[in-house]
């Protein structure tokens, strides 16, 4: 090749390698799609117009200042704000295709289908045993040993069984906070869920109970689809894959949480994720 | 730039490290045009100036990359002002060596003024002036933080780079001439080399520039028009 033709090849550019352009067959399934929802508290809009997916086996965060309906949204996910009068939802919420909010609906099955993890870890005034039987003796009939390798399996998966494993006849509310909240997560999860929704897991937990639970949601998602709901900005940005940011009722905006949080499209949202919010 | 943050002590971390990039940059600028006037000038006394000045632009650099590491640590920045800190260590970098090739063309010049001038010198003047004004507009355009503004200083970066393949084949013709010319003519080639260096930086930072605005990169691939790493001089007939 002579130099003229050497240099003409070396100046070619590479072909361009587009982030954007994803096999198919990679791309995460939708769990669940939020469409056209709108919330009341009495004649109050709480929220606006709201669609977004939850992927499955990948976790969604929803993040914004106080007020801006994150913990409502989560409550229309498993129908729990029925428990309350002068509360009511529009639109649709669809799971694997149905209609969740369709009446008709059994709602304790959703509830086990959909599970629910508060702020305030809320174990049962019961053994730690019976906190975890208990959801599963609602639903199934088990033969004491198929429920004690449902328990223990719960157990190992919220990360909590080598801790209490010689203790299970002992009152759940004798345990640490970060325990309790990771038998919260078991209790969960023994009824086999499909979609977990965590209510800030972990503000009221000490910075290494924090991890835990982060690391337990990690994995934890390889067979969930999991929305979390957090206050704490880093949490989102670590341990989810997709952040949706709302802002009075509103989704500003909603992308892969890595996306988000380098270069939002919103103003709004960059303003907030900043500390630019006043 | 858009609205202050709640915490005012962040905006000002931010800002210390924005002028220090700035003044690294007027210390860039300042330090080449007077390398430059110490080669045209034969002034041995300038050039060692300007080497002796290169160790302020060090010292600037450690201190920008403590501040961008403390803001790391302390402020967990987001979004843009992640970006602000991540192309201000990529800059202060670029802007380091830029200083370091100045100084390596000052230091060279003592050398060169023991032997006597030779025409190819002449030529040097006009590049370096090419990378002066790259340096320089790039720095403007980190100052406003204008995107635009980078992208044209990124084009430019060819016509530095055909400047100095032609000065590389004038400097090989006169050497193959006259074997005494070989000394200064080699001098020369490094100091044209530095030149052609301190434009790719510019360039550099104008990409880390447009990055920090736009949390993208350019698309294009750079403009490139250095030939020389494929030239080849022979003594009776050019290539």
């Amino acid at each position: 090749m002579s130099p003229p033709q050497a240099a003409a090849r070396l100046a070619m550019p590479l072909a361009p390698s587009d982030p954007d352009v994803r096999d198919p067959e990679l791309l995460p399934r939708q769990k669940a799609v939020i469409r056209n929802v709108d919330f009341f508290y009495d004649s109050f809009r709480a929220l606006k117009n709201i669609s977004l997916p939850l992927h499955d086996k990948r976790v969604t965060a929803f993040i914004g200042p106080s007020g801006c309906g994150k913990s409502t949204l989560l409550r229309i996910l498993n129908r729990i704000y029925e428990l309350y009068p002068g509360q009511r939802a529009t639109g649709e919420v669809l799971v694997d295709g149905e209609n969740i909010l369709a009446p008709g609906r059994d709602l304790n099955l959703l509830r086990a289908k959909i599970g629910m993890v508060f702020q305030k870890p809320t174990p049962f005034p019961m053994s730690i045993y019976d906190n975890i039987a208990f959801g599963i003796r609602l639903y199934e009939r088990l033969t004491r040993s198929e429920l004690d390798d449902r328990i223990e399996a719960a157990l190992r998966r919220a990360a909590l069984w080598d801790e209490v494993k010689d203790k299970l006849r002992q009152s759940g509310l004798g345990l640490s906070g970060g325990q309790q909240q990771r038998l919260c997560i078991a209790r969960a999860v023994a009824v086999e869920p499909e979609i977990l929704l965590l209510d800030e897991p972990a503000s009221a937990l000490d910075p290494l109970s924090t991890q835990r639970i982060e690391e337990l949601i990690a994995e934890l998602k390889d067979d969930y689809c999991i929305a979390i709901v957090t206050h704490n900005m880093q949490q989102a940005a670590r341990s989810s894959d997709y952040t949706a940011f709302m802002y009075l009722g509103e989704l500003i905006e909603f992308d892969e949480t890595e996306r988000i949080f380098t270069h939002p499209k919103q103003k709004q949202t960059e303003d907030y994720i900043t500390g630019r919010f006043g | 730039m858009a609205s202050e943050h709640i915490v005012k002590s962040y905006d000002e971390e931010l800002r210390k490290l924005s002028n220090t990039i700035t003044e690294m940059g007027g210390l860039a600028e300042s330090q080449l045009a007077a390398a430059i006037d110490a080669v045209v000038k034969r002034d041995s006394e300038l050039a060692a100036v300007v080497v002796e000045a290169d160790a302020k632009v060090d010292q600037l650099q450690q201190d920008l990359d403590n501040l961008a590491v403390r803001l790391l640590a302390l402020r967990q920045p987001m979004a843009r002002d992640l970006r602000e800190v991540f192309a201000a260590l990529k800059i202060g970098s670029d802007l380091e060596r830029i200083c370091d090739y100045a100084a390596n063309v000052a230091k060279r010049s003592i050398a060169l003024n023991q032997t006597p001038p030779v025409r190819p010198v002449y030529a040097l003047p006009r590049m370096a002036h090419l990378a002066e004004l790259l340096v320089k507009d790039v720095i403007d355009a980190y100052v406003a933080r204008d995107a635009d503004k980078a992208y044209a200083v990124w084009t430019r970066d060819a016509e530095l780079d055909e400047m100095y393949s032609s000065l590389f084949r004038e400097l090989l013709t006169y050497m193959m001439e006259d074997p005494r010319n070989i000394s200064a003519c080699t001098h020369l080639l490094f100091m044209a080399k530095n030149i052609e260096r301190i434009g790719d930086h510019a360039t550099n930072i104008a990409e880390d520039l447009y990055y920090l605005v736009h949390g993208t990169r350019i698309a294009e691939a750079r403009p490139k028009g250095d030939q020389s790493s494929l030239e080849i001089v022979t003594p009776n007939r050019r290539t």
